[in-house]
């Protein structure tokens, strides 16, 4: 069976070329990120770094990890859709073959070992190609990380030999996996499928679709109904599953949604011959519609809703932020001058918050595990009562009030992680002080919070004055904001915002990094869903030759029958689009109207707009090259071939 | 019905290898319902080479693939090689279509990425076996083509092509040969050889062929003709010249 399968593959590239380069892009992908995951488990911290630096650098670590973990598995999730339903359709256009097989004494489980076969040598060559790509895409990857500030920029990625093990692991295995269910579709083919000319009308809905489709769907609906009454992470984890399974559910169920949808459009398109033929022709070829829009619907699906979910999330936490911070400016100075921003005429409070150079060793206890664990970074020095009036939280425990002298708060950050009451050990410079816990803040949703907070006087003042300082400022009644920032900046004390830049400014710098995994993750599985369009464009031209030959015989010119086919893959990829944005929308659900009824809901409409715009361009595109070329020929040559 | 005289040593051989009693079969259901096949009884004897004529529709094809057991009947009973194949599963049939049965197709249906032997040796490692290089140049041999073994189907006539497909129906030794509009697709040069290439597997090695087509001219190299119209046996005639057949049609058909 495996000379069959190699000479079939060989005979056939075009039909594979599509898949191969899926599973090449897919193994370099996977290969790239484990190395710089297993790179980053060991950070480098270079010698004389601080503490703070340190652990800066050891969270960037971390956090590229986090992303890369995200991003992985759902390039896997596309390779596997992509080859699956390149798979699944090229069954469909070598039926004949495979029935000639079944009668010339073909048993069912040869057809599928046949496939698998298949599949085998796609995923050893896509393999071997996706090790040589993955050495350029590691590089790559690495820079991003590091061009996004999440890794530092003497980081590189070590070559590890079980790679070799590894990456051809992966790519067979995306291979079969997606050829699976193809495979057990083709063995059902019937013997004397080899006999017509033109196969009977097979049911496109077969009961496995009926049973992905289905399934897929009740749990997408379930998701929807959990995330409705649901916190933010519940939301976010909702919206990321959503789109994973409401994919799955649409594309499974297609052949019912997309002649649906068609009729919809079809109003519009019956006002012409030629868009009454498309519409007709969409109607009829459910399976090769269903096979244009599933990819459609999955980049769609995927990427405004993961994107969505991901902005959503962000918008959540500037909201926060604002709202729980009573100030009308934000100075952004060392501490030194930020003495200096009482006396400026207009200010009525200032309270200075530094980050100063200091470790603090806590004892934790988590879930029955005691440990000690030692924060270098987010230990904030405060004016307390100043920051009470410039912070609109509702303490854990404890009071504000206390915060002077060798006393400590625990910051929101720390909020969730067990720290223990009584006490904990400062080091401050040579010096090693045990500081009482007096308060504990709340939880926000924010990433960068405080771990700790300080009162000033605890800090040597030599130490204060060079800390990066963040000061809240509130103006005096009656007095303009803008000109107190005038005379801030006047006076050089450093950059002045207003609270909703300074928030959204915050916020951004955090998302950074999730935007440049995103936008990768957005290329590949852009690049995957185009080659899955033009694979099925491509490879159903073919099968129309005939089709566009009668046409014209018909009394079609030939830049009709052209237009024909560009009218209808745009109407194809439109009700992509549009399934794929109800995917997204059900994905976003949870956002709306968001908790306490707070407006969080961000919807990326220019991420949308450009996936319109570039999708309905490449399906136009392919579809009016491939019709271009299948109607070089006379079309009677081609109606004669027929008999 | 009248059994064609059956020369040759297989002579008196119990069992037929093909017996249809009473066959019916219908498609569809209701009003666009088609009845194809309406209580058909024939017997196809070893040895023998059978022509199944009628005009289009008559149900000549259907009654071809139910005999193979290509198509499930709706009535009916079949008998392949003595094996009940009415209700057979698939694992069934899939075993007979490899050691009992053989087929050429009009349109040759050779696949276009192996080579003539490759394409010889398919069936045989379809079944499981390791065939060798000399049955398959031999069965490539007795066809004409023993030099043509690593040509690929496009670099071949269409009567080669044809020969090739006979060659791998052949290779398994089935006990019949189903053969569909084999020459339909020839030129009349190619089609007497294919013709004459089946005549010597019935008289030499006592092959069992049954052949669907519409040529009264290929009809007449066959021991039998038997002729099919709206489903029914409507008529059969032995050893028939091609004017005798062509007679019969245009009268079934008028």
């Amino acid at each position: 069976m495996l000379r069959i399968s190699a000479s079939t593959v060989r005979d056939r590239w075009p039909l594979f070329a599509g898949a191969l380069l899926t599973v090449t892009l897919g193994v370099a992908l996977v290969q790239s990120s484990v190395l710089v995951l297993v790179s980053t488990g060991d950070p480098t911290i270079p010698p004389g770094a601080s503490g703070r630096l340190a652990e800066q650098i050891r969270e960037g670590y971390v956090g590229a990890a986090t992303l890369l973990g995200m991003a992985t598995p759902l390039a896997m999730f596309l390779a596997v859709f992509i080859v699956g339903s390149t798979f699944a359709f090229s069954v469909e256009q070598r039926r004949e073959e495979l029935a000639l097989l079944r009668m010339l004494g073909g048993s069912r489980p040869q057809l599928i070992r046949l496939l698998l076969g298949e599949a085998f040598l796609l995923g050893l060559a896509g393999s071997a190609l996706g090790i040589l790509l993955g050495m350029p895409a590691t590089w790559l990857q690495a820079r991003l990380l590091i061009g996004i500030g999440l890794l530092p920029g003497d980081f590189s990625a070590r070559w590890s030999h079980g790679m070799l093990l590894l990456s051809p692991a992966v790519g067979i295995g995306v291979a079969v996996f997606g050829v699976l269910s193809a495979s057990y579709r083709a063995a059902r083919v019937h013997p004397l499928d080899a006999l017509r000319s033109a196969p009977r009308a097979t049911r496109v809905m077969t009961l496995g679709r009926w049973l992905w489709g289905v399934s897929s769907l009740v749990l997408t609906v379930m998701l929807v109904v959990a995330g409705h009454g649901a916190d933010l992470l519940g939301a976010l984890l909702v919206a990321m599953a959503i789109p994973v399974f409401g994919s799955i559910a649409l594309s499974a169920l297609s052949p019912l949604v997309v002649p649906l949808v068609g009729r919809l459009l079809g109003m519009v398109l019956r006002t012409s011959a030629l868009g009454e033929l498309a519409q007709a022709n969409l109607r009829d070829a459910v399976r090769r519609s269903a096979s244009t829009a599933a990819p459609v619907i999955v980049l769609v699906g995927l990427l405004v809703g993961l994107t969505g979910a991901l902005n959503s999330l962000a918008r959540a936490a500037g909201v926060d932020l604002e709202r729980s911070t009573a100030a009308d400016l934000v100075v952004t100075s060392t501490g030194a001058v930020a003495a200096r921003i009482p006396q400026i005429p207009g200010v009525a409070l200032a309270s200075p918050q530094s980050q100063v150079e200091m470790s603090v060793t806590a004892q934790h206890r988590v879930d029955h595990r005691s440990y000690r664990q030692t924060h270098h970074s987010g230990i904030t020095a405060v004016d307390a009562a100043a920051y009470r009036r410039t912070h609109r939280l509702t303490l854990r425990s404890g009071s504000l009030e206390a915060l002077h002298g060798r006393t400590v708060a625990i910051g929101p950050r720390l909020a969730a992680e067990g720290v223990r009451d009584g006490a904990v050990t400062a080091r401050i410079g040579p010096h090693k002080l045990k500081l009482r816990i007096v308060a504990r803040l709340p939880e926000v949703l924010e990433n960068g919070s405080d771990n700790f907070l300080v009162p000033r006087d605890l800090v040597p003042t030599a130490m204060l004055a060079d800390a990066p300082t963040e000061t809240l400022v509130q103006i005096a009644p009656g007095t303009s904001p803008q000109a107190v920032a005038d005379r801030i900046r006047a006076a050089g004390i450093g950059e002045v915002r207003t609270l909703g830049q300074w928030a959204d400014a915050r916020v951004e710098a955090q998302q950074r990094g999730t935007m440049g995994i995103m936008a990768v993750l957005m290329g590949m599985s852009g690049l995957y869903a185009a080659i899955a369009v033009i694979n099925a464009v491509v490879i159903a031209a073919a099968e129309r030759r005939t089709e566009f030959a009668v046409a014209r015989a018909t009394g079609l010119s030939r830049s009709q029958v052209v237009r024909m086919a560009v009218i209808e893959s745009a109407a194809v990829t439109l009700i992509g689009l549009l399934l794929g944005t109800l995917v997204a929308a059900a994905a976003l659900a949870s956002f709306y109207p968001g908790p306490a009824g707070v407006h969080i809901l961000s919807v990326p409409w220019t991420l949308l707009g450009l996936l319109i715009m570039a999708s309905l361009a490449v399906t136009a595109v392919a579809s009016a090259l491939t019709a271009l070329t299948a109607t070089r020929p006379s079309p009677t040559a081609l109606i004669a071939a027929r008999g | 019905m009248r059994a064609p005289a059956a020369a040759g040593p297989h002579a008196g051989l119990p069992v037929a290898p093909v017996q249809l009693y009473q066959v019916s079969m219908h498609y569809g259901a209701g009003e666009t319902q088609v009845q194809a096949l309406a209580g058909v009884s024939v017997t196809f004897p070893a040895g023998s080479w059978t022509a199944v004529m009628g005009p289009s529709g008559s149900g000549k094809s259907t009654l071809l693939h139910c005999a193979a057991g290509l198509d499930r009947v709706s009535a009916g009973r079949v008998l392949l090689a003595g094996q009940d194949i009415t209700h057979a599963t698939d694992a069934e049939l899939t075993r007979l279509r490899r050691r009992t049965v053989g087929f050429v197709f009009q349109n040759f249906n050779l696949i276009g990425s192996l080579s003539a032997e490759q394409n010889v040796a398919l069936p045989l490692r379809l079944a499981g076996a390791r065939p060798s290089r000399r049955d398959v140049q031999t069965a490539l041999a007795d066809v004409g083509l023993a030099d043509r073994g690593r040509h690929r189907p496009r670099e071949l006539s269409g009567g080669q092509q044809q020969r090739v497909a006979i060659a791998r129906a052949m290779v398994m030794r089935p006990s019949v040969l189903f053969a569909d509009e084999p020459t339909g697709a020839l030129d009349t040069g190619s089609a007497r050889t294919v013709l004459r290439l089946l005549r010597r597997m019935v008289d030499a090695a006592g092959q069992t062929v049954v052949m669907v087509t519409h040529d009264p001219v290929a009809a007449a190299s066959a021991d039998a003709v038997v002729f099919l119209s709206d489903g029914r046996i409507a008529d059969r005639l032995l050893r028939p010249s091609a004017a005798q057949v062509a007679e019969r049609l245009t009268r079934l058909e008028g």
